[in-house]
């Protein structure tokens, strides 16, 4: 089978080009999927298998990044993706859509996807808006089925707002334990493993997230958000320093994450 | 739904720990950093002003369904935060309050609204929301006053502000904005304006309606209208006979304006050469010098498409794709409004991608910006803001409108000069793709307009913002300089537009696009009717921010956002349901005629009626004097200094605003969206060396590339516009050669922004600026043929002097050169950085004594305080030289051989064998014995802080070396020495030290001068 993704667009979303090259490049069919198609019942979310909500701007960041366009989704769809995420597809948040995740109340979640909000990015320490390279390291013991089998990758941060926090602190250790905070940025001259909660100096920490989140699993580990871009390395000529490599080229360090959730649908849903 | 009413929404960061109100620290971190003023502590309040017909208790659903995130903000309705005293224990010292001024645009508002209709769905359609910023104070030193802080966080142009002071602070009394309700327009009925007067009152009539047209233009519509055929023709219309209407007259000067129709570059210019004795007419600098020369280039090649008479200009990048890049300058708003002006600015030329053909993706942007020092302490004429305040404000507003619109800024620069403090430049460029065929068959570089064919206005809507900016930016900048012509743009709008015209185009709908820039509805479907032969527009159709606008404000507003697109009649129902699904406005506006006339209505009633030709082709030429004679400068004092001071001198350079590491600026733009960033404004171990040109592979998972380069180097005009205008193509280019051009496939834009070059009362000496224009046109001319690199689109910005307390500031004449060229294999490329250490490092291309002009001669200057000049050799072009060097290395780079190259620009040799250090984290052994074959007058100053054109510092891996020196062969091509470990670079002229210098300290003089806060 060829597993479909609905790949969000509109509203400022401005990812969405290289998410859908991405999940081609792992041997999905990915839609353009503008979000009134759904609302307006042309298109249906139940017909695909992968819903991807990419980065961006949407509505300009105002009010908080994210909050307008999971606004548009919880009120305007709220039905169609509780019942999405029920029926055990993956879906993936990318910066912007993390961050409509986190508003919307779909990450971290909770197992009945009530859509309550647990948690925020706040603006980053440095206030401003930044792209640059971060090093990423991933729980190898999570059940996100996104990130099976990856140790580090590097990827681009672009954001201003990816400061992952919570009111209740305790709330952390919850989602810890239950492996939902499911990668980190790391110091990359460091060993593997070696993440940890200390949050560590800037700019190996970009935003200063606490316990250096960088990305988040929902209790079922399908869906996944984060705040870098794996996408942005999906070949090896788009890395920072491949200049500096010796290196075969061809798949980048990202490509990994696309390809699970490609596989883990052909696994589940080919019947 | 209830009563319309007000509602105050008040948000904060929640006092949680481990988290910061990181607005209230960017503003502390913004006064230390460019006032040197440390204060304790800031806080924001965001403020939201809802002006509804929803309910109370929806209403304060809304504070954390909307306004406030509940994790991390605290919100209220109707209360006033700074009286919390959970929140705020302490009373602050001063409090400023600062919102939009009615009608300008708001876009956090903007989105608020959008937010509050996907709640209440049933929320009055009249709703509006305003946005306020609060900024509260502690610890703020005493001999700082309120009023002087909130002159630093509003621009009182566009905003409004209100202060508390420390003793209202202490009475809790705080400041207080109402609501901003547009004062009522009234609208005037159409004028008819009597041009049967004295030449005198033709021009106070032209100045009086900022319509920036001199008498011969007067006179020249004054002769239309006394033609018997026009008259009877406009009888028949049921027009005043004998005189314009005010549509007309308005619409006329803006598509005659210098901004629209580039009356200097098409002037019959008397050009005299003292020097040489040469006296000659040139019909226009721009069919001879820049059109001739494509067009000459064209008839050779196969890949040009689409050259000069679109928005931009296209060329064929392979068999499917097509390649078509704009640079725009937004420098007059930008001097008013440094913010909102180079948003609409990069916004603007990115509309003018869309608007190319039957419309483009944009894919990458480009910024150059030219501003005075940002440590200027001199004196600041009245009405002009600091530089360091331009440069944020501009910095923002290209970061804002680059980010939320998705497209990656990939390459630019940042020049500083004095005479930017007048007119700053604000260079924006952006590059875009399209499909060579459309699924119909249709190329898409090719509009395809029929009469008959329905006009739609697609995006914003139409407001007295923006009135007069194509004519104001033809004029001078004066303290009365209208705040009309400023705006702010809006990216999402824009965004949900671009996302919607894609696909309009996909599907085949589109049959014409232009974008509505400056002129407004008169000039884009004004010139869209001179493919079909005429239009007819009704302005009462149009859609407007609020009512009372005059139908000649309908006709020539530049409210933003906007394109103007033909459909075919039995498609406009699919058209507008796209539109719907994307929430865009698209309203039909008129239709595309075949009557030889530009007719513009409202309603029933004929305000306009232009023939085509007269509108488009009526305007005189301009006769211009240009007189040459070469400015004498004094030469430049060199101190005596030893290995040691040499070292200094270096790092007192790496210092200089024009060579110091712009990474903090940088890295506010997004510069990897769409994921195709190969050669990335950084590279190097530590991300912080600079690039030199973009590479981007915009097909993901392909490895064809495109190089984006740019050059600019206003000092060389100094001494001669020519050298000027040669080195900044030669520098773009070099730059597309350092990380390997296909030199077969490149093309260039040319950018000219010049201060007033026509003679007159107040530009006493205009003839010596054209005869610098007629130079660096020659320039262009000579070196892109020798290039073979057409001009395939550009622009010129005539007028950039300011008058300001009667004190004249003209900015040097400045050319910025773009490329754009073809990669062939991305996986080829070469960035900057030494690689490692022991790679072998040399230099290719002549080094010559060429120290006129140069960073150095200019830093020596202002280190004596004028005493040393900067005359002297300005650097000379070999185009035939450079040329066939770049074709060897670029072979080399494509056999993999070259490890790294870099070009050798500002501040010479040195200064590029420090920023190659720099990527590697390492140091250079290095002699430089062998420079000195090339020209016997040449020093050390020259070798090692020339600028001398075509060379490029490469390295080489050990085992290469022979190999690549053979490919090399025929060149100036001399190896000075190895990348060496530790942090010492020492350069020796064979035994001789000639500098040592630490690369760490070199690192922190670089990177100190433009650290903008905290990061």
């Amino acid at each position: 089978m060829i597993p479909k993704v609905a790949v969000l667009s509109g509203f400022g979303i401005n990812c969405e080009t290289e998410t859908m090259a991405v999940f081609e490049m792992a041997g999905a069919k990915a839609d353009r999927v503008h979000v009134n198609r759904l609302v307006n019942g042309e298109l249906n979310l139940e017909d695909y298998h992968i819903m991807a909500v990419p980065g961006g701007f949407s509505f300009g960041d105002h009010l908080g990044s994210g909050r307008l366009m999971g606004n548009r989704l919880r009120f305007g769809l709220r039905e169609q993706v509780r019942n999405f995420v029920k029926s055990g597809k993956p879906v993936i948040g990318i910066c912007n859509g993390f961050q409509v995740l986190v508003k919307m109340g779909l990450l971290p979640g909770d197992d009945d996807v009530s859509l309550t909000q647990t948690a925020s990015l706040a603006l980053n320490d440095s206030g401003h808006y930044e792209n640059r390279w971060a090093t990423l390291e991933f729980d190898s013991n999570s059940h996100c089925i996104w990130t099976k089998g990856l140790t580090r990758i590097r990827v681009p941060v672009r954001h201003g707002e990816g400061k992952f926090v919570t009111a209740d602190k305790r709330l952390l250790d919850n989602w810890n334990e239950a492996g939902q905070l499911v990668v980190k940025y790391v110091d990359p001259s460091t060993e593997y493993p070696s993440s940890s909660d200390e949050v560590l100096p800037y700019p190996i920490s970009p935003n200063q997230s606490w316990r250096n989140i960088a990305g988040v699993c929902d209790p079922s580990g399908l869906v996944f958000g984060l705040m870098p871009h794996p996408e942005a390395n999906h070949s090896t000529w788009l890395g920072a320093t491949w200049t500096r490599e010796d290196i075969e080229h061809g798949e980048g360090e990202g490509m990994k994450i696309f390809k699970n959730a490609v596989n883990y649908v052909i696994e589940n849903f080919d019947n | 739904m209830g009563q319309v009413q007000i509602f105050n929404f008040q948000v904060t960061t929640r006092d949680i720990e481990g988290l910061t109100d990181a607005r209230g620290e960017s503003i502390k971190a913004m006064l230390d950093s460019d006032y040197s003023i440390s204060v304790d502590s800031v806080r924001v309040i965001l403020g939201y002003q809802v002006k509804t017909d929803i309910s109370e208790k929806q209403a304060k659903s809304a504070i954390y369904d909307l306004f406030a995130d509940p994790i991390i903000e605290f919100g209220s309705l109707n209360e006033s935060l700074i009286d919390n005293k959970k929140l705020f224990p302490k009373l602050p010292e001063i409090a400023i309050t600062v919102g939009f001024k009615p009608g300008v645009t708001d876009n956090a508002g903007q989105a608020g609204l959008d937010g509050l209709t996907t709640i209440f769905p049933k929320a009055s359609d009249k709703s509006q929301v305003s946005t306020t910023m609060t900024y509260l104070f502690w610890g703020v030193p005493n001999n700082i006053s309120p009023t002087w802080l909130t002159s630093k966080l509003h621009n009182q142009m566009i905003e409004r502000a209100s202060i508390s002071d420390r003793k209202q602070c202490l009475n809790s009394k705080w400041p207080n904005l109402e609501f901003p309700e547009r004062p009522p327009l009234t609208e005037q009925p159409s004028a008819t304006v009597n041009l049967e007067v004295s030449d005198e009152e033709l021009i106070d009539i032209s100045e009086k309606g900022l319509l920036a047209l001199n008498l011969e233009e007067m006179k020249a519509i004054q002769a239309n209208y006394r033609k018997p055929a026009v008259r009877s023709a406009r009888k028949n219309l049921g027009l005043p006979e004998n005189a314009p209407t005010d549509a007309e007259l308005e619409c006329l000067a803006q598509t005659w304006s210098e901004h629209c129709c580039h009356k200097i570059f098409a002037a019959n210019i008397h050009h005299v050469d003292h020097e040489t004795g040469e006296d000659t007419y040139i019909d226009s600098l721009f069919k001879t010098h820049i059109m001739k020369p494509t067009l000459d280039i064209q008839s050779e090649v196969d890949w040009l498409l689409s050259i000069f008479h679109d928005n931009s200009g296209v060329i064929a990048w392979n068999e499917s794709w097509s390649l078509c890049i704009k640079a725009e300058t937004h420098n007059s708003p930008s001097a008013l409004d440094p913010y909102g002006g180079a948003m609409t600015g990069i916004v603007g030329v990115n509309r003018d991608i869309l608007g190319t053909g039957l419309g483009a993706r944009p894919i990458a942007n480009t910024d150059v910006f030219c501003f005075g020092p940002p440590d200027y302490s001199g004196r600041l004429p009245e009405g002009l803001f600091h530089p360091s305040r331009v440069f944020r404000g501009v910095h923002a507003g290209v970061r804002a409108g680059g980010n939320e619109s998705g497209i990656p800024t990939v390459n630019g620069s940042i020049v500083f000069d004095e005479r930017y403090l007048g007119k700053p430049l604000v260079y924006c460029g952006t590059v875009g793709i399209m499909p060579r065929k459309l699924a119909d068959g249709r190329q898409s570089h090719d509009k395809t307009p029929k009469p008959g064919n329905i006009i739609y206005m697609v995006g914003g809507r139409v407001g007295s913002d923006g009135i007069h900016g194509a004519t104001f930016s033809s004029l001078e900048l004066t303290e009365d300089s209208p705040s009309s012509a400023v705006q702010i743009g809006d990216p999402i709008t824009q965004k949900k537009m671009i996302d919607m015209v894609l696909e309009a185009r996909d599907l085949g709908l589109i049959q014409v696009i232009t974008d509505n820039g400056a002129g407004g509805l008169s000039s884009s479907v004004g010139e869209l009717a001179e493919l079909t032969g005429g239009a007819d527009l009704d302005l009462a159709a149009v859609p407007l921010k609020q009512p009372g606008l005059s139908k000649w404000e309908i006709l020539v507003s530049e409210s933003q956002e906007r394109m103007t697109i033909g459909i075919n009649p039995e498609d406009c129902e699919e058209f507008e349901k796209l539109a719907k699904l994307h929430e865009v406005e698209a309203t039909a506006v008129g239709e595309f005629t075949d009557s030889g006339a530009f007719v513009v209505r409202y309603g029933d009633e004929t305000v306009a009626h232009l023939p085509i030709s007269f509108l488009h082709d009526g305007c005189p030429q301009l006769q211009l004097e240009s007189e040459w004679k070469a400015p004498k400068h004094r030469p430049i004092l060199f101190p005596s200094a030893d290995a040691v001071e040499m070292g200094k001198i270096l790092s007192r350079l790496m210092a200089r605003p024009n060579v110091a590491s712009k990474e903090w600026w940088v890295r506010s733009y997004d510069h990897e969206v769409i994921a195709q960033s190969v050669i990335k404004p950084f590279c190097g171990v530590n991300h912080d060396a600079p690039g030199d040109a973009a590479v981007i592979a915009p097909i993901q998972g392909k490895t064809q590339g495109a190089v984006i380069s740019n050059g600019i180097v206003p000092r060389y005009s100094d001494i001669d516009s020519y050298a000027m205008a040669a080195a900044s193509i030669d520098e773009a280019l070099r730059n597309a050669v350092c990380v390997g051009v296909d030199l077969d496939l490149i093309a260039g834009l040319d950018n000219f922004c010049w201060p007033d070059p026509v003679e007159s009362m107040k530009t006493p000496d205009g003839r010596y600026k054209l005869a610098q224009l007629v130079r660096a046109n020659r320039a262009l001319d000579e070196v892109c043929r020798a290039y073979n690199l057409p001009c395939i689109s550009g622009k010129d910005s005539m007028k950039n002097d300011a008058t300001l307390d009667g004190e004249k500031i003209s900015v040097p004449p400045t050319l910025l050169f773009s490329l754009i060229g073809n990669h062939s294999d991305v996986r080829k490329a070469v960035s900057s950085d030494f690689k490692q250490v022991g790679d072998m490092v040399y230099v290719v291309g002549e080094s010559h004594q060429e120290l006129g002009a140069s960073e150095l001669a200019f830093m020596l200057r202002d280190e004596s305080n004028g005493e040393s000049g900067i005359g002297g050799k300005v650097p000379q072009i070999d185009t035939s030289r450079n040329l066939s060097l770049y074709r060897s290395l670029t072979k080399a780079m494509s056999n993999g051989l070259v490890s790294s190259a870099h070009d050798c620009s500002d501040a010479g040799l040195a200064a590029a064998i420090a920023e190659c250090c720099f990527g590697c984290d390492s140091g250079a052994d290095l002699d430089i014995s062998d420079l000195f074959n090339a020209d016997i007058n040449l020093d050390y100053w020259g070798a090692l802080f020339g600028e001398s054109l075509g060379r490029i510092l490469v390295s080489i891996k050990p085992e290469n070396s022979e190999i690549f020196e053979t490919f090399m062969k025929g060149h100036e091509c001399n190896y000075i020495g190895k990348v060496s470990s530790g942090d010492k670079i020492t350069i020796t002229d064979s035994n001789n030290l000639v500098l040592v210098a630490s690369m760490s300290e070199l690192r922190d003089s670089w990177k100190g001068t433009l650290n903008g806060g905290r990061s």
